[in-house]
Order: C-alpha cells, then sequence, then structure tokens
C-alpha cells in the first residue's frame, strides 16, 4: 500500500511543480509591470532625510542608504535583469539550435569543430567568460548581453546535436530522404518535434542561470554601475545595513529567489 | 502440486472486456504456449499475471503462485515475486539491455545481484552462460554492436541468471531465423527442466510446436481452443485455429515459376559489402526485372540488409556496381522497414505524413484514397499516429506511401517479421500482387526460408556470416539459385 501512495504522489506533484513555477514567475513578472501603476514613484529619487526608515504609503519597502525608494528601485531591477536575461537565452537558442542541427547533420569537419569551439567554451568557468566580454563591449547591459549569449549557446548547441543525430540516423529520416523530402522538411517533421519540449526546459534555465550571474556580478561589484537598480548590485548595497534595514535588504533577496526558484521549478518539471 | 494457478483472470478497460475469464495452470516441466495474433490480449494476460498491467486498466481474479495467494486486482503484491520467483523474457532485446554495459556485466548484475553470487563467481557464471548459448568471444561487445539474435541471448541469459522457477516468455522469438528458434526453444526447455515452469505467449507456430505440452489459442480476448499441442495442430476443431495453422508459411502454396521476362530494373555486378571493416559478401550478381519478386534469405547477420541498403544506394559498397535502369527518377528506389513504426515521424498524424508525400511528389490526391481500398485500409486510421496503430495495418501504410512516388523498385527488409503468421499472410499476398500488378521489382528478404520459397520468383541464399567465429575477410561464395 506504501508505494501505491507514493506513486499518486510522484503523479500528482508532476502535474502541480509547473503551475506552482508559473504562479511564482506570474508574481514577479506582475509585480515588474503594475508595481509602478499602484504606486507611482521613481527609483533614483533621493530624500537623505528618510534614509533607511521604514515602510510608508508611497515607498510600501521603505528606504535604502541613500533614501531612495526600495519598492521603486526593485520595480527597476526586475525589468533589466530579466530583459538581459531573455535576450541572451532566445540569441543562445536560435545560435545553438542552427549550430547544433548542422553539426548533425553535415558531420565530418564541421562538427569536429563545432564541438571543438563548444567544449572549449564549456572548459572555462562562465562567469569568467562573462567578466572578459564585459571588459571589451562597451555598455554594461550590452555586455552581459552578448557575454551570456556566448556562455549559454552551449548547452541548446550539445542538447540539439546531441537528439538530432540520433533521429538523423533513424529508419524514419532515412524513409523520407528516400521518398525524396529536403533538409526543411526533415527538420519540420523529424527533428523539430523531438527538439522543441527540452528547449523550453533548457530555455527556462538558461534564463534562472543568466538572472543568477547578472546578480552575482552586481553582488561583487563587477556587473551593473551604480546607481542602476540591479538584484545583485541592491543587496550588496543593502548588506551593510542589515540591522537598520532588514525589510530593504531582503526585499531584493525574496524577489530574487521567488523568480529563480520559479524559473526552475516550470524547466524542471518538463524534464519527467 | 503446480507451479501457478490462475483462476477467472478478466481484463476491463473501463467498460470494455480486453479478456474473458480465463484459468490456467502451469505445472512443473509442462511448457505452456498461449497462441493467437496481434490483439487477442496473450501478452495482457501475462501481464495480469505478474502484475504489470498498465494502471488504466483493471484485472480480476485470483493467482495462486506456489503457496501465496495473490489477487490480480492488486498488482504491487507481485513485485516482490519478480526475478526469484518469475522470470520475464523482454520482448525487444535492444530495449531491454542496458546499452552502456558490456554483455557479460548484463549477466552478471543479475547473478550478484537477485542471486547473490560473489563478483568473481557472478563474472564466471555469466562466461559460461553466455558461452552456453553460443556467445562466447562476444561477452564485452556492448548492445549495439550485437546483431538483434544475439542480443535477445544476452537478455535470455540475464532473465536466466536470477535464478525464478517461472519463467513467462513474451514472444521470444520474435523476428529470430529458424536456427536461432529452435536454439531458443531448446534453451526454454533446457532452463524448465523437470521442476520449472514455462509459460510462452508467441504467435510463432514452430515455436509451439517444438514446446509441445499444453496450448491455449486465443482470439480477441476469448479461448479458442485449449488442449494438448500436438493434438491441436493434428486435428485442429475450431475454424480460427485451422486458419491460424494455414497462415504458416511452410503450408503456403508455392509460387507458379514465371521466368523474367521484362527488363530488368536494377542489376548487381560482383556486389562485395563490408560493415565495420568485416566483409560480409563478396561476388554477388544478380539482376532484379520488372514485376519479378527476388527473395533474399539467410541467417540473422549474414548481410541480407546491407545488400539492400547496397541496391537502394544508401551505403557504398566495397567493389562492384549497382546499375540502375536508364531513366530511372531519382525517388524511384524505396524501401519497407521491419520495424513500421520506427519508419514514419513520431508526432505527426499518418495522414498528414500521406498528405505530405502526396503534396510533394504531385500525384493526386484521391491516389490516397485509391490505395486505402486497395490495400483493404480503413481510412479512420490516417487520424491515428503511428504508434496507436497495429503492424499490419502500418506495414500497409508504409506500403501506401512508397506507392505514392510510384516507385520502379522496393526493397521490402523483413517486413512481417514482427507480424503474426495470418496478418504476415495477408501483408505478403497484397505486397507481391501490388507490385506484380504495377510492374515494380521486389526485393523481399527475410530469414524465412519456406516464406521466400513460396512466394519469390528467384531466391538468393546468403550463407552463415563468419560475425559467429570472428574472422573477418572470408570471401564467400553465394548463389543464385532459380526456383523451380
Amino acid at each position: 500500500m506504501n508505494h501505491m501512495n507514493a506513486l499518486d504522489l510522484r503523479s500528482t506533484s508532476w502535474r502541480i511543480t509547473p503551475i506552482i513555477g508559473a504562479a511564482l514567475v506570474f508574481v514577479v513578472a506582475l509585480f515588474a509591470l503594475l508595481g509602478s501603476v499602484i504606486v507611482p514613484g521613481d527609483a533614483f529619487e533621493q530624500s537623505l532625510l528618510k534614509a533607511l526608515s521604514g515602510p510608508e504609503p508611497l515607498a510600501p519597502l521603505g528606504y535604502d542608504h541613500l533614501g531612495r525608494s526600495v519598492y521603486h528601485r526593485l520595480v527597476d531591477a526586475l525589468w533589466l535583469s530579466p530583459i538581459i536575461a531573455v535576450a541572451a537565452v532566445i540569441t543562445a537558442a536560435g545560435a545553438g539550435l542552427v549550430l547544433g542541427t548542422l553539426a548533425a547533420a553535415m558531420g565530418g569537419w564541421i562538427e569536429r569543430l563545432l564541438v571543438i569551439v563548444a567544449d572549449a567554451l564549456l572548459a572555462l568557468p562562465g562567469l569568467l567568460l562573462v567578466l572578459i566580454v564585459l571588459a571589451m563591449v562597451p555598455g554594461t547591459a550590452l555586455g552581459f548581453w552578448a557575454g551570456l549569449s556566448l556562455v549559454l549557446w552551449v548547452e541548446f548547441f550539445r542538447l540539439t546535436r546531441a537528439t538530432s543525430r540520433e533521429v538523423i540516423a533513424s529508419p524514419a529520416v532515412q524513409a523520407s530522404r528516400l521518398l525524396g523530402f529536403g533538409p526543411v522538411y526533415l527538420f519540420r517533421v523529424h527533428i523539430w518535434p523531438e527538439i522543441a519540449p527540452m528547449m523550453l526546459t533548457a530555455a527556462a534555465f538558461g534564463t534562472a542561470t543568466a538572472i543568477m550571474a547578472i546578480a552575482a556580478l552586481g553582488f561583487v561589484h563587477v556587473g551593473m554601475r551604480a546607481p542602476t537598480p540591479e538584484l545583485g548590485l541592491m543587496m550588496v548595497e543593502l548588506l551593510p545595513y542589515w540591522r537598520e534595514a532588514p525589510l530593504a535588504l531582503l526585499s531584493p533577496v525574496i524577489a530574487t529567489f521567488t523568480l529563480l526558484l520559479g524559473l526552475t521549478l516550470l524547466a524542471g518539471s518538463r524534464i519527467s | 502440486m503446480s507451479l501457478l494457478q490462475a483462476e477467472d483472470i478478466t481484463i476491463m478497460d473501463g467498460k470494455t472486456t480486453l479478456l474473458k475469464p480465463l484459468s490456467l495452470r502451469l505445472d512443473p516441466g509442462v511448457p505452456l504456449v498461449i497462441l493467437g495474433e496481434t490483439g487477442s490480449g496473450k501478452s495482457l494476460m501475462a501481464q495480469a499475471i505478474m502484475g504489470t498491467l498498465p494502471a488504466t486498466l483493471t484485472a480480476k481474479g485470483r493467482v495462486a503462485i506456489g503457496k501465496q495467494i495473490l489477487n490480480a486486482g492488486a498488482p504491487d503484491q507481485f513485485r516482490g515475486l519478480w526475478g526469484r520467483q518469475i522470470g520475464v523474457l523482454p520482448q525487444e532485446p535492444w530495449l531491454s539491455l542496458d546499452p552502456l554495459m558490456r554483455a557479460r556485466n548484463q549477466v552478471a548484475e543479475t547473478h550478484t545481484l537477485v542471486r547473490g553470487l560473489h563478483r568473481q563467481q557472478a563474472d564466471r557464471q555469466a562466461r559460461d552462460d553466455l558461452a552456453a548459448l553460443g556467445l562466447a568471444g562476444a561477452e564485452n561487445k556492448y548492445p549495439h554492436t550485437l546483431s538483434g539474435g544475439m542480443a535477445q541471448r544476452v537478455a535470455i541469459a540475464a532473465a536466466r541468471a536470477g535464478g525464478a522457477r517461472i519463467v513467462i516468455a513474451d514472444e521470444p522469438t520474435k523476428g529470430l531465423d529458424a536456427p536461432r528458434r529452435d536454439d531458443v526453444a531448446k534453451l526454454l526447455m533446457n532452463e524448465m527442466g523437470d521442476s520449472g515452469g514455462l509459460l510462452v505467449i508467441t504467435h510463432d507456430l514452430a515455436l509451439a510446436q517444438r514446446l509441445g505440452s499444453q496450448m491455449i489459442v486465443l482470439r480477441r480476448g476469448e479461448v479458442v481452443e485449449q488442449g494438448d499441442t500436438h493434438q491441436i495442430f493434428a486435428s485442429p476443431r475450431a475454424t480460427y485455429t485451422q486458419e491460424f495453422l494455414e497462415a504458416d508459411p511452410e503450408r503456403w502454396s508455392p509460387k507458379e515459376p514465371r521466368s523474367p521476362t521484362a527488363p530488368a530494373v536494377v542489376t548487381a555486378h560482383d556486389l562485395t559489402v563490408a560493415r565495420a571493416n568485416k566483409t560480409l559478401f563478396s561476388g554477388v550478381s544478380f539482376s532484379i526485372a520488372q514485376g519479378h519478386v527476388f527473395g533474399v534469405t539467410g541467417p540473422s547477420g549474414c548481410g541480407k540488409s546491407s545488400l539492400g541498403d547496397a541496391l537502394l544506394g544508401l551505403i557504398t559498397p566495397r567493389a562492384g556496381q549497382v546499375l540502375r535502369r536508364a531513366g530511372e527518377a531519382p525517388h524511384s528506389f524505396q524501401k519497407l522497414y521491419q520495424d513500421p513504426v520506427s519508419a514514419f515521424p513520431r508526432k505527426r498524424s499518418l495522414g498528414q505524413t500521406l498528405d505530405d508525400t502526396v503534396a510533394f511528389s504531385g500525384c493526386a490526391h484521391g491516389k490516397i484514397d485509391a490505395l486505402l481500398e486497395q490495400l483493404d485500409l480503413d481510412p479512420a486510421l490516417l487520424k491515428r499516429r503511428p504508434d496507436a496503430v497495429s503492424g499490419g495495418e502500418l506495414q500497409r501504410l508504409s506500403l501506401l506511401r512508397v506507392l505514392l512516388r510510384t516507385p520502379s523498385f522496393i526493397c521490402a527488409d523483413e517486413p512481417t517479421s514482427r507480424l503474426d503468421p495470418i496478418t504476415q499472410k495477408r501483408v505478403i499476398a497484397l505486397l507481391t500482387q501490388t507490385t506484380q500488378d504495377d510492374g515494380v521489382a521486389l526485393m523481399l528478404i527475410s530469414h524465412d526460408t519456406a516464406l521466400i520459397r513460396n512466394t519469390a520468383d528467384t531466391v538468393l541464399a546468403l550463407d552463415a556470416q563468419s560475425h559467429e567465429n570472428a574472422t573477418p575477410d572470408v570471401p564467400r561464395q553465394s548463389v543464385a539459385i532459380p526456383t523451380l
């Protein structure tokens, strides 16, 4: 009887996990979209007299050490990171998909070359790679986009190549080829339906990784520069004042955690 | 005392009855064969006895194994018996073996984990098991380098290793050639001995005959005939059983000989084909005429499929030439696969796939309807996906798909080796009739010599291959013998 229950639980949680994940992401997105409509205000406006003071109607999450509304800074920060992350994931997924399919379909030296490049990038720590690109590209947001795209495409490339290779070697593709169908048809009908669900998973994970990377670099002062509101930067700025303004520090922490948890649950549930 | 006794096993899918109440008993040393065509409910019955029915189906009835009495409706009770009391031989050996494990380790694993042998002892035992099955020299191979028959034998060795007294084998000879099939029968009998129980689910008449003893014939979830195997074979009472026995390729009426008068569609000159640096055959020459059936037979691993692939241009022969008739359209050479499910796009409805082919080849859409009628297929099937259609229907749909391309040559690679005899007879008849009517040259590959003998105009028998004794590069003499 016991393992019957376990089985039941597993099958229900399989359906509930993505709903929880989507709900968490939805809550954060709603906050970012409607936050400044519900309580109008400015993320950069300072009033030093109110520094580190608690919540009030115009600043529901209190003020930071420079007297700026934490609520409005958080709304801005929750725009910035996800937009960079999503842009990087779209670029990376596109590049990975095209190059992965190409490698699997062509084989030979094209495949070998692409695999070597991907493996070489994989051997470098992702954050280091982002840092190098940040140093070369003018503009921090653009640098993050370029650096993160460069790190993230490898995952999409490997997934696509591994799956396409298997599909291309299958009798189904051989039969379609004998019937005379071209590469576009083979991709649309045989390869894409197999890759699509994995791509969504990888995209959700990739977005989480990117947001985390932006926050991590902000936290060690090498990412976004002040006064730009950014999750990691907000955390490190408010860290010294955790005793005086715990809510101000906790707000970006909770927001980041909720967003990452939501994305991970969304991604993880699709695997099984 | 009987080893296993099942009483009034009933299987329901919601309100539909898939298996009407069935009782059976398994005695030590007396094999029981359940014979039936695809969809007769014979595999479901075995699953109910083992407690492995899909969760959507419900079973009723009692199963007594040794002293234990279990309820077929509560499948979780059966778990503890797997491997120790009941052993299962899987249907698809490739899927049941671990792709990352060498053959020997797969068997040794059961010896250590289920039988509790010491590692070295298990290893030695596994080596002996494999050698006893003629797999000496292949112990260190990975499943993907084994032929279907070899993989099957490894799976058998692994299933036997647990020491289960009752062995349930679901289609253990699917896709095996005659000598291998006899080996499997011998092996199952040996393993059973005088004290073990053996339940075999099959549509293979030769296997049923070899195992002898008791037999149950199932059709659409109902027992048609039950009794002594030899008696049933000698004088079947039910008309369905008669029909089933008549469908054995051995009993088919031989084909009337025809001499090739039409021009040759494809000609092979002195063909030598190698795979992975191992010569499969060399110096094979023949030509296939329009509307003729060219049969290729031989034991597993002899290069039958590779010969077909070479003719289709899918692999390059090591030496020799394949010449197509002058003026052939580029896509007039087509292939039918052993497993039709894997030859269709998995996530697309069959209708869509056929529509794509029509749109692409530019023939009239009405051709699908005409062919559906000709091949006796229900148009409603087109709404389904490939895995939701029976093997026989799907193979006919494969034929339909390649006919849309108006081919001049079709290579049918074991097109019916997974089908039950009744369906096989039907598919082969349709295949040979259609190709003959349309003037298509047909290359029919099968390990079943009787099937080839009774259908082909010309027979090419390839020799047993060197992969067993692992001596590559031995040139082999192959002869084309015109029948009669």
